[in-house]
């Protein structure tokens, strides 16, 4: 049934001058959905680590201590103004070399291409979020938490239990476009090798030539997770709406 | 208000405390005493240092000198953040602005720094939530969130928060200011049953009949210094001060206009 | 312009602890390793003319979303279902598309030259990467441009149109004028982003700065050297794209709505 729908298809494709043969064949389509699959991974592994260091670095940013705030501030700047592309570069040729040396050869290092990938390309957002958040908590009125101090809450307890959730609140729409940024990001993985999406198409088109049939789908594919990110955000954000509440 | 004159334990003490904003002295050697169980009322005009009194008693602002002493705590020694937060957990304070935490709901207004903070277990706070706020007269409102209530009931929840922590004391600053004059009735009849029932507390109000009704001690602060300090009854009507008896009798000449033209 | 010359000299007081520190680290380096100093000034001039492309191909790409994206932004605002639905269908999908594979798209789908009038002229990859990045831009610009436009009050359109200027006269001499102020910043922000976006160009082998470094590391070969031509390459993005930051923020804050 399944094969019946793709061959009419890829007739009807054809028809209109868009060659989907390679659908095909079964190596191809297992290279090309693991490729799927592994940008699935990277989105998914990379969001939670972006998450939790963005709110990490708007922790420290609002921290009011300078040895915890500056080189936090000097990391967000420096990973916001360069490439990210340049910066995986750097992680991978530069620092993953010093690693492989320290540990005693490449064979005894345990992080791979993908790890490199997940690490920049979610510290890199992370940046993006951690602004978001440092304004979301600057931006909560002070007299409210002069009442949480007074309540008898630390600087900790006060930024988990009140200024926090507030800032998520008014941030999440900043955060989400970052989350869309972020699985655009994953593409340059297929710089150093990592079999996404984008790495796996180029090994079938430079066989095939069908630049254009692969492209279309792979952009509907980025469509794809995009909308059902910034679904789950319009989620989110219903469920924290506050009743009474204006943001 | 306290009956018998057998000598209580005090409870807050300053001695003369002094404290400035930059250039501006707010405070200028303040001397105040409250007993275990008073009720005191700091009244006098805008910009005499009435709030900053509270705030340094709980330690948000620090004294430049002086002596505060709350429960035994020298509470103008105290350093680390560490410290104060230990003192806060028994001081409450209510501010004239409810700053009730918008994301949370009534409930969880209250229950959030017992449980929190004092590691009670949730349906030991919860039922105290409940109880308070029954006490506020809000039980329905237990699962409301703060911008649905009127300021009047917003206040309330304030003032059972505060007391969620069971604390040995009480400040409350110009708790009435930001009400509408309709709201303010409710929130004062709340805190009039909690001064029957013998908390100690510290108010900062514009609410002369109602300082003089429930107070045990008023004290009067002008320019960063307490003038007077003394029951009611010999503030209002026996003090030799012409200070006091101006800004006392202004507030009664308006009041007095008032219910004239609303025909009382 | 005193507007705009004054938030710039800000952004550069701002920005000078950062360059000095930069050049402190670089210079203290410098003085640590010369073998690795002369090496990395004789591969300089061939990383600068990489660089030199990337500035191109992100003022190029600019330049062509800018003017494709003031059209489609007007045509997302137009009356006519016809006209508006084909501009709202390209910002959201080319929003979305990895500049990486919107870079792949155009190197690949596009000849290596095209006929004009007869002669055959070459169509090389840095010129597909301008239009691989032009065509989010485009998207972005079309973004920015509507945002500004409706932020000027509907009573500005009334009172223009009460004294008798059609509807493109209004745009052109009350609306956009007033758009300016709001779209400048968020322009600016999108300028380092694609300048950002045109290392990418090195993937399809476009010779520019990262192509340059890469080259270099190779050629060179030694550990010290990688790790120093790679940090080059950061420090030049970074000391081009930090202070537009810098000015973006402070024009921000400037022009925010008091």
């Amino acid at each position: 049934m399944i094969d019946e729908a793709l061959q009419r298809f890829i007739a009807l494709a054809g028809r209109v001058g868009l060659h989907y043969d390679f659908l095909l064949s079964g190596s191809e389509v297992r290279q090309w959905a693991a490729g799927m699959g592994t940008t699935l991974l990277l989105v998914v592994l990379a969001i939670p680590l972006s998450l939790a260091a963005g709110i990490a670095f708007a922790a420290a940013l609002t921290s009011g201590r300078p040895w915890l705030a500056l080189p936090v501030r000097a990391y967000v700047e420096l990973t916001r103004n360069t490439p990210t592309l340049v910066q995986l570069m750097f992680a991978f040729f530069a620092l993953n070399m010093l690693l492989s040396r320290a540990l005693g050869g490449a064979a005894h290092n345990p992080f791979t291409p993908f790890f490199w990938v997940v690490a920049v390309t979610g510290l890199h957002i992370a940046a993006f979020h951690a602004e978001a958040l440092r304004g979301g908590i600057e931006a909560v009125p002070a007299p409210l938490v002069e009442a949480a101090q007074a309540t008898g809450f630390s600087a900790f307890e006060i930024l988990r239990f009140v200024t926090l959730p507030l800032a998520l609140r008014t941030a999440l729409p900043a955060l989400m476009n970052n989350l869309v940024n972020l699985v655009k990001l994953t593409t340059i993985g297929s710089a150093i090798a990592v079999g996404e999406v984008t790495y796996a198409s180029i090994m079938i088109w430079t066989q095939r030539d069908n630049v254009l049939e692969l492209m279309i789908v792979i952009l509907l594919f980025f469509g794809l997770i995009n909308l059902t990110v910034s679904r789950i955000g319009h989620f989110v954000e219903r469920r924290l709406a506050i009743p009474g509440y204006g943001v | 208000m306290a009956q018998d004159h057998t000598p209580r334990p005090i409870l807050v003490e300053l001695r003369d405390v002094h404290l400035s904003f930059g250039a501006a002295e707010v405070l200028k050697g303040i001397d105040l005493t409250v007993a275990k169980g008073d009720a005191v009322s700091i009244i006098g005009p805008s910009g005499s240092g009435k709030s900053t009194i509270l705030r340094c008693i709980n330690g948000l602002a620090q004294p430049h000198t002086g002596r505060i002493t709350v429960a035994g705590t020298r509470v103008d020694t105290l350093r680390t953040e560490a410290e104060r937060i230990a003192l806060r957990k028994r001081v409450g304070i209510v501010f004239q602005q409810y700053n009730l935490f918008p994301h949370l709901t009534v409930l969880e207004n209250i229950t959030l720094a017992p449980t929190r903070i004092l590691k009670v277990p949730r349906a030991e706070a919860e039922a105290l939530a409940r109880d308070l706020l029954a006490r506020v007269r809000l039980a329905d409102k237990v699962s409301a969130y703060p911008g649905e209530l009127s300021g009047g009931q917003q206040q309330r929840v304030a003032i059972a928060r505060a007391l969620a922590m069971r604390p040995e004391l009480v400040l409350f600053d110009e708790v009435t200011s930001a009400l509408d004059p309709e709201m303010v009735g409710e929130v004062l009849a709340v805190i009039r049953e909690l001064v029957r029932d013998g908390l100690t507390s510290i108010l900062v109000t514009h609410e002369m009949r109602f300082a003089e009704e429930i107070s045990d001690t008023i004290a009067f602060t002008e320019n960063g210094r307490i003038v007077a300090q003394a029951p009611p009854a010999e503030l209002f009507y026996r003090s030799g001060n012409p200070r006091i008896r101006q800004f006392i009798g202004g507030f009664q000449g308006y009041r007095d206009a008032v219910q004239h033209r609303e025909g009382i | 312009m005193s507007a705009a010359a004054l938030p710039a000299r800000g952004a550069l007081r701002a920005a000078w602890p950062w360059l000095a520190l930069a050049a402190g680290s670089g210079l203290f380096w410098s003085f640590l390793d010369a073998r690795l100093t002369r090496d990395l000034l004789d591969w300089l001039p061939y990383l600068a003319s990489g660089f030199v492309m990337n500035v191109l191909i992100s003022v190029l790409a600019m330049a062509l979303g800018t003017l494709g994206g003031v059209v489609l932004g007007a045509m997302e605002l137009s009356n006519a279902r016809v006209v508006r639905a084909p501009a709202v269908a390209y910002v959201q999908l080319f929003r979305n598309a990895p500049h990486l594979v919107l870079i792949f798209a155009t190197t690949y789908i596009f000849p290596f030259e095209i006929v004009v009038a007869g002669s055959y002229l070459p169509f090389p990859d840095w010129l597909k990467a301008v239009l691989g990045l032009a065509v989010p831009a485009c998207a972005y610009v079309a973004e920015i441009v509507r945002g500004a436009i409706l932020s000027v009050p509907t009573s500005q359109w009334d009172a223009a149109r009460g004294s008798g200027l059609s509807r493109g006269q209004t745009l052109r001499w009350i609306i956009l004028p007033q758009c300016l102020r709001r779209a400048l910043p968020p322009w600016m922000n999108l300028y380092a982003s694609i300048t950002m976006s045109t290392a990418l160009a090195s993937l399809v082998g476009v010779h520019e700065l990262l192509h340059a470094a890469t080259d270099a590391s190779t050629a060179v070969r030694r550990d010290d050297f990688t790790i120093a031509v790679y940090l080059t390459v950061l420090a030049a993005f970074f000391l081009f794209c930090f202070p537009i930051s810098r000015l973006t923020r402070r024009l921000e804050r400037r022009f925010a709505p008091r």
